[in-house]
């Protein structure tokens, strides 16, 4: 489930698609790190009207 | 249904000179640039920048990245060096991600000898998972090429189109059932 609800387009201001994650690897006391994970976890999104791709950071669990 | 038409780049991956991979490169953007509904961009790697003082997305040249963003496939065309592929190629993709994910990726490999750089696309495959991006079934490989393209780069060895043709279907078919998946199914 997405964590901060629908993200918007930051090109066209579409509400965006979430469509994936993925755990990348940072250190502890990078913004967003979590703990449980050994990573940042990062979403995907993607928009339906322009194409355009974002992604931000997933908070939960932290 | 579809209004935006496809954006499948080809990514010449190796910065050598005298490189025969440039040929091959320019067939396969030739080869997609007759697709209907696709524009493509022959993005040569040699002109980018490639900065080795600082680690992975750190390095993301913008432009680059803005047509990694925009790219609903990629073809990458990738030379074998000793059973391997190009280290600047691997440090060029690995300056984004987020570009990347779940989009389609065919690769054609290129090599001197019989086996058109199968042990380079082998090498590449796993690579391709952890960017986030999907790969094709249907390689493309251009054996002996020194044989294969003539002195003005042409193709010479015309056997290799039908599979470029059958490779081109499934990376489009894929690339179309991908950004539908971005675009509208979620992620529960």
């Amino acid at each position: 489930m997405v964590s901060e609800g629908k993200m918007v387009c930051p090109k066209c201001g579409s509400e965006m698609n979430f469509h994936g994650e993925k755990l990348t690897l940072s250190s502890p006391g990078d913004s967003g790190y979590n703990r449980s994970q050994g990573g940042v976890l990062q979403e995907f999104h993607s928009c339906p009207n322009c194409g355009a791709g974002a992604s931000r950071i997933d908070y939960r669990g932290l | 249904m579809e209004s935006r038409p496809l954006f499948i780049p080809v990514i010449l991956g190796t910065v050598r000179k005298g490189r025969m991979s440039a040929h091959a490169a320019r067939v396969m953007h030739d080869e997609v640039a007759k697709r209907q509904g696709v524009e493509t961009e022959l993005i040569d790697i040699a002109k980018l920048p490639l900065p080795t003082d600082d680690d992975g997305q750190t390095t993301k040249d913008p432009n680059f990245a803005a047509k990694m963003d925009r790219a609903d496939a990629l073809v990458i065309v990738s030379p074998e060096y000793n059973h391997g592929y190009s280290g600047l190629l691997k440090h060029v993709l690995d300056s984004c991600l987020k570009e990347y994910v779940h989009k389609a990726v065919g690769i054609a490999g290129v090599s001197a000898g019989p086996f058109g750089g199968t042990r380079g696309i082998q090498d590449l495959l796993p690579v391709m998972r952890e960017l986030g991006l999907v790969t094709i079934f249907w390689d493309v490989n251009f054996s002996n090429v020194y044989n294969s393209f003539d002195r003005d780069g042409e193709l010479r060895d015309e056997s290799t189109l039908p599979f470029i043709d059958q490779f081109l279907k499934e990376l489009i078919w894929m690339a179309k059932t991908l950004r539908h998946g971005r675009e509208s199914v979620p992620l529960e």
